[in-house]
């Protein structure tokens, strides 16, 4: 489960941020929510990179895993932010 | 190297292995693994037959969807045309793109993942042979008998979407209507237990040594297809499950006027829609990952960046399925996020093409066939893609949504994304399973007039639509500009006809299948495991896998894997066996005992095919009929599995041990109950869902639920069906011989507190008095069907108990069994807390 976890981290962010964002613009419109929910998912993003820059890379296969994490993680962070933009230009 | 399962990486230097092997164990494997004769093509469960069988299934409904989309084409050739009547015009249209969608896209990727994946992986077989016949054989019957409806006037004519309330019982009275909500449910179930097999065949069936790193690319990718299915998939058949039950019983749920809402059908649908255009092309993409570099003559330029592409892309499809509703009012808020989602998936697509790009780039490109369909498909999937963009931006969306734009848009994505690869994928792997090659100079005849048929065909439409052209229009008034555009689609049309059919007489001149030897084999010269020699049972031994192109890597492996110098080189147990491995590092871990031929799923699947088209046609009595005698079949099949040999650990090779039965978490079984569990999860996720949605979006017709605090007995109730659940795995590895029991009383006791339940519910609230009605009711449907279940387990579960079949201190069927009703449990807490919380 760990290394699914690694790899999978920074996209699972992505998802629980996606329907954060979709249950507050269906039930519950509100921009400042969808900072308060944006803030932790960015930190968790970026402390899920941070994780995963420091991963062993002593072995094929620790190395394959730590760059598919940070590429996940690195794009989740990306996601998050550009999911997040919407509601500051739409009226 | 650190291990996953405690296997020392060292013993894999053991091989090859230097000695000879008798002659006589390549006997014992053929005679184990022996082809079928006569009746036994219907029972056969060799993925090499039943892959074979399903691709043709599947090719044949390509077929005839695209006679279908000639009818269609010939009708709008010019303006005022009588081909086809007004009525049929809207059957027609909606079977093509039912039958294309879910009778031929998604099954042919399924098929290809049955036929490739043994091989691609070194695996004997797939790790449930038995449900893969199921599967097909439900599909097929399925399936013909859906199309069949085309020629008695009740196919379904309300789009491929099935929009309420055009498909309520008020507009289509027929039971059209019901042939599309049943036959697409049933077909989805098929759909999802291909998704099992593979899961679970991938992450468990590899050879060993193949870490995930070095995993070929079309395997990452039907890992995540087959993921998607099991997330995407239970919402569509829930859907068709609520709509039939609102058609059949008169319960509202997307019944605007009663407290439903059309648009919880739209959302439902398209939760599904449109992860399902992923769940075509990722497959697709990575048969194209597979080629171009054998075609380019290069490693595959940035494997890393694609496993990444193909995951992100898996999440991100999730996030825009509401594109398909912008029309529909979506709250601005809303359409933004959508919108957003929209274009950012466009991006780990891109990641796909430009690493395709780079490796014809950096390669010495041969333009052999599968290297022109492969190019081809770039080009016209890209095309399609730019127009995605175009149409995830809200304003351009809104002017040409239901307009020819977007016909052309999802036939540049999906003849791209899947039709070409999927060719270019015939012509590179027919040599694996026929004894001669497809024709190279028909093969660039054919990808010409394929390719300029399909842009001659699809270019003007998009004019078309632009010019306002609507879609599913049967005709148009001459003089308003798009004549000549639709000639040319027309024309188009027949070219790209003209090309599969051309294609048809090279198989038939060409494709001779092999399915036990004498194959074409390797002429493209592939680096992956799949061209080594094979035969019925696959490679004579499972090698150890070094590196991404093994055969490029070790020019001696195929020598020696045929020589019986790696792992299996003979049938351990004298049965059809393969090599369970660790999900990660593909380290050894036990032998899987696999089930041979058998008359069962074959009968279970057209007993299922039966049930469903009685239901449609309203044979009520033969339904019940063939439904207690397909349980009785399942059982019966079930009764040959789940077996202990003799031999409780066996020689793998090079003295390497392992069991040959194994319980709990690691095993291949306990994988697929967890995936199936998560399908229902899924449905019942969705139920809740509709519940929530029309809650929020219908107010006025909500009724106070019964009290929260009323629902604390039902509540401890469900708990302590979890408990049994568990205290009887428990019990059983302490060895109590009475360890059966609680979890049968568990099963016993779920219908009373859904009865207790039920009641409560009926004093306030009946299930056609609302929206809300209807789904409190769905909830506590869909708990029925699963208590029925659990009840069945249970007697399942006691019969094998007093034939003497569950002893020691472990049993597969005992695990599983616990795991499903400890499930009832936890849904039956959640659904009586959530129905009670809403609006309460």
């Amino acid at each position: 489960m760990k290394t699914w976890a690694i790899l999978l981290g920074g996209l699972l962010v992505w998802a629980v941020h996606f329907f954060g964002l979709y249950a507050i613009a269906e039930f519950a419109p509100s921009r400042m929510l969808t900072v308060i929910l944006t803030v932790p998912c960015l930190a968790a993003e970026a402390l899920l990179l941070i994780y995963a820059l420091r991963l062993d890379r002593d072995e094929a296969f620790t190395r394959w895993r730590r760059s598919v994490a940070v590429g996940g993680t690195g794009l989740g962070l990306v996601a998050v932010l550009w999911q997040a933009l919407p509601p500051w230009f739409s009226g | 190297m650190k291990s996953e399962t405690g296997f020392d990486h060292a013993l894999f230097d053991r091989f090859p292995t230097k000695d000879e092997r008798p002659e006589a164990e390549e006997e014992e494997l053929k005679r184990i693994w022996c082809a079928p004769k006569g009746w036994e093509y219907l029972t056969v469960v060799n993925n090499n037959y039943v892959g074979i069988y399903y691709l043709g299934t599947a090719f044949l409904f390509f077929l005839l969807a695209g006679v279908l989309g000639l009818l269609m084409r010939v009708q709008l050739a010019a303006p005022l045309m009588h081909v086809l009547p007004q009525a049929t015009y809207n059957q027609v249209f909606t079977m093509h793109g039912t039958v294309m969608m879910f009778l031929f896209a998604v099954p042919m990727v399924e098929a290809a993942g049955v036929l490739l994946l043994p091989q691609m992986l070194a695996a004997r077989d797939l790790p449930f042979p038995r449900l893969s016949a199921y599967a097909f054989w439900a599909y097929a019957v399925g399936g013909l008998a859906f199309f069949g409806s085309l020629f008695i006037g009740l196919a379904p004519d309300g789009g491929w979407f099935m929009y309420p309330p055009l498909t309520s019982k008020a507009f289509s009275p027929g039971i059209n209507t019901d042939f599309w909500l049943l036959g697409i449910g049933f077909i989805e179930i098929s759909a999802i237990a291909g998704a099992i097999e593979i899961i679970v065949g991938v992450l468990r069936h590899r050879a060993p040594g193949m870490s995930l790193d070095k995993m070929p690319i079309f395997a990452w990718a039907m890992l995540v297809f087959a993921v998607m299915i099991v997330i995407a998939f239970p919402s569509v058949i829930l859907a068709t499950l609520l709509l039939e039950i609102e058609r059949a019983f008169n319960w509202p749920f997307f019944d605007a006027t009663r407290g439903g809402d059309p648009l919880l059908w739209q959302h439902l649908f398209w939760f599904f829609g449109h992860p399902e255009v992923y769940i075509i092309f990722l497959p697709a993409a990575g048969m194209m990952s597979m080629i171009i570099p054998t075609v380019a003559r290069a490693e595959l330029v940035g494997y890393r960046l694609i496993v990444l592409a193909m995951v992100a892309t898996g999440f991100i499809s999730f996030g825009v399925w509401a594109h398909h509703m912008f029309a529909t009012g979506l709250p601005p808020m809303t359409a933004g996020f959508f919108s957003a989602a929209s274009m950012a998936v466009s991006l780990p697509a891109g990641i796909q093409v430009f690493s395709w790009i780079a490796t014809f780039a950096v390669g010495k490109p041969r333009f052999n066939t599968p290297g022109l369909f492969a190019m081809g498909s770039v080009v016209i999937f890209v095309s399609g893609g730019l127009t995605g963009v175009m149409v995830a931006l809200v304003p351009f969306d809104w002017q040409v949504h239901d307009t020819y734009f977007i016909v052309a848009h999802l036939h540049y994505v999906l003849i791209g994304g899947m039709v070409f690869p999927l060719f270019a994928a015939m012509y590179y792997w027919i040599p694996m399973v026929s004894r001669r090659p497809l024709s190279e100079r028909w093969g660039r005849w054919i990808f010409g007039l394929m390719f300029a048929g399909m842009n001659i065909a699809f270019m003007p439409m998009h004019l078309s639509g632009l010019m306002g052209m609507p879609r599913r229009v049967y005709t148009y008034l001459p003089g308003s500009g798009w004549d000549v555009l639709n000639l040319v689609s027309t024309l188009g049309a027949f070219m790209l006809a003209a090309g599969v059919l051309l294609f048809l007489i090279d198989m038939a001149r060409n494709f001779r299948l092999a399915p036990d030897d004498g194959e074409a084999g390797n002429v493209f010269g592939a680096g992956t495991l799949e061209w080594l020699p094979t035969a019925l049972y696959s490679t004579r031994s499972i090698p150890v896998v070094r590196s991404r192109e093994p055969l490029w890597d070790d020019p001696s492996i195929s020598d020696n894997v045929e020589q019986g110098r790696y792992f299996l080189p003979r049938s351990a147990t004298g049965r059809r066996e393969t090599i369970v491995t660790s999900p990660l590092l593909a380290e050894p871990q036990y032998l899987q005992i696999m089930p041979g031929p058998s008359f069962w799923p074959f009968a279970a699947a057209l007993l299922t095919a039966g049930f469903f088209l009685a239901l449609t046609v309203q044979a009520y009595l033969f339904a019940g009929v063939s439904a207690v005698l397909g349980v009785l079949a399942v059982i019966r099949w079930l009764s040959e599995t789940d077996i202990r040999v003799p031999e409780r650990e066996v020689d793998i090779g090079a003295g390497i041990r392992v069991p040959t039965y194994a319980t709990g978490p690691q095993t291949h079984g306990w994988w697929a109950m967890t995936i199936l569990l998560i399908v229902l999860g899924m449905i019942f996720a969705m139920a809740l869902f509709g519940l929530a949605f029309l809650w929020s979006n219908q107010p006025s017709f909500w009724t106070k639920p019964p009290a929260l605090s009323g629902a604390v007995p039902l509540a401890l109730g469900y708990v302590a069906i979890v408990i049994a659940a568990g205290a009887t795995r428990l019990l059983h590895r302490r060895g109590a011989v009475w360890a059966v029991v609680p979890v049968i009383a568990a099963a016993a006791l779920a219908p009373v507190l859904l009865w207790l339940d039920i009641g409560v519910w009926l004093k306030t609230l009946a299930p056609d008095a609302s929206g809300q009605g209807a789904a409190v009711y769905a909830l506590l449907t869909l708990q029925g069907m699963i208590v029925g279940i659990a009840a069945l387990m249970a007697l399942y579960l006691g019969w094998r108990k007093m034939r003497g079949l569950i002893v020691d201190g472990a049993s597969n069927t005992l695990d599983l069994v616990c795991m499903f009703t400890a499930y009832v449990g936890a849904q039956g807490l959640v659904a009586t807390l959530f129905a009670r919380a809403i609006g309460a």
